[in-house]
């Protein structure tokens, strides 16, 4: 059971500062100011940015065809993978706030999903939600839960209130009969390249609890256990924890609310060793 | 849709073909003849067999064994029942992993089934409208 309630809280209530500018050659009028917002880490981008969009249009041409996407640096941002996953793996490090480019033309339809309303957000939401508890609990929690219950999920992430989060989501962190999670749900992410999913059991055979480093040397990828030099960062949450913490734990505590445990892989670099 | 090496139209038996569905490039997949293919521990860029099913009333595909590139994405397979169907733009397709979940479009046939695959092979089903979204 993720019984830290004060570590769940502090994980829930990280932000990062967003600086949003209008991309330079879609201005058509006067340069707009720049947008900033504080954003949650547990959020996706297009559930937060009615407002971005609202001010952005009234300094392009925007048709009914368009639709809204960000990029940092020239990488598109997926907005289907947590904010705080997106900041971790391409913005670690970087001096704040986080500046962020506003586009309605080009959508670039190789590198980012379309996101036509907030149902899509919260059907991609749902269906993490339910791939975690297949791997947890064989799916018996979320499908013995009514759609009121689901619904709590989604609104309680929509419109950031902790509590109402946490009343139903703490059923999808039971150990039944006291029994870790069957698998863990994880994402492996590293810039450039898709992110790994394997199986992985938090505990032995002989139920000792497995930690991190395990879950790094079982499921990381090869460059990760070669690595010549500076091994990478290994960022969850924006944390780099103890490669002794008990994955259980981890899964329980650092999870975004899909369930999932986002753990990123980025490059130590001067600028970022220090943090 | 592409047609093995030795010439024949589809066919029922799919266990020795290995078709990536690619209109231009069909492969024999010698990898394929091994008799036991249970681990899910292949090298990357390999394939994966992948096992179509329908869902209430959604078609039967008349060949549902696929060899699929790990790399492959979930679209891509979406696309390809399409295409199998001769689906129109405005037709939906829906797939799911263990009649559980549906996979994001951008996740990877290798990562699914590193995860989700039993007996070598994963199982996703179809259907044309949405039944555990």
């Amino acid at each position: 059971m993720a019984d830290d309630r004060e570590i769940l809280r502090e994980v829930w209530e990280g932000r990062i500062p967003v600086c949003f500018t209008l991309a330079s050659d879609e201005v058509t009028s006067d340069q707009p100011d720049p947008f900033f917002l504080l954003i949650s880490r547990q959020t996706y981008i297009t559930l937060v940015t009615d407002k971005v969009q609202k001010h952005f249009k009234k300094f392009t041409e925007v048709t009914e065809d368009d639709e809204m996407w960000f990029d940092y640096e020239g990488q598109p941002l997926k907005w289907h993978y947590p904010v705080g996953v997106l900041f971790d793996l391409y913005a670690h490090g970087i001096v704040l706030p986080w500046n962020i480019t506003v586009h309605f033309k080009n959508f670039p339809e190789e590198d980012i999903l379309h996101c036509g309303s907030k149902e899509v957000i919260e059907a991609h939401y749902m269906s993490c939600l339910k791939e975690a508890d297949v791997l947890k609990h064989k799916s018996h929690v979320i499908s013995n839960m009514q759609k009121k219950d689901h619904k709590q999920l989604w609104t309680g992430l929509q419109n950031d209130k902790f509590d109402q989060f946490w009343a139903t989501n703490r059923r999808l962190m039971e150990r039944i009969s006291d029994e870790p999670f069957k698998h863990v749900p994880f994402k492996i992410y590293q810039p450039h390249t898709m992110y790994i999913q394997k199986l992985f059991r938090p505990v032995t055979d002989q139920a000792e609890p497995l930690l991190l480093k395990h879950l790094l040397e079982e499921a990381g990828p090869d460059s990760f256990r070669n690595a010549v030099g500076a091994k990478p960062k290994i960022l969850i949450q924006g944390i780099e924890s103890p490669l002794d913490t008990p994955v259980q734990w981890l899964s329980e505590h650092l999870s975004h609310p899909d369930n999932f445990l986002h753990i990123c892989l980025v490059p130590a670099t001067p600028a970022n060793h220090e943090l | 849709m592409a047609e093995t090496e030795s010439g024949s139209k589809t066919d029922q038996r799919s266990e020795d073909t290995s078709e990536n569905g690619e209109p231009v490039q069909p492969q024999q997949d010698k990898s394929k003849e091994d008799a036991t293919v249970t681990s899910p521990a292949k090298k990357k860029n390999d394939k994966v067999d992948v096992l179509l099913k329908n869902t209430a009333d959604a078609p039967i595909m008349a060949k549902k064994k696929w060899a699929v590139p790990r790399t492959r994405k979930v679209s891509w397979v979406i696309e390809f029942i399409r295409k199998y169907f001769k689906c129109e733009q405005t037709d939906s397709l829906f797939l799911y992993v263990n009649q559980a979940f549906a996979p994001a479009p951008d996740q990877e046939i290798g990562n699914l089934f590193e995860c989700y695959g039993s007996d070598g092979k994963l199982v996703l089903h179809y259907c044309m409208k949405e039944a555990w979204g």
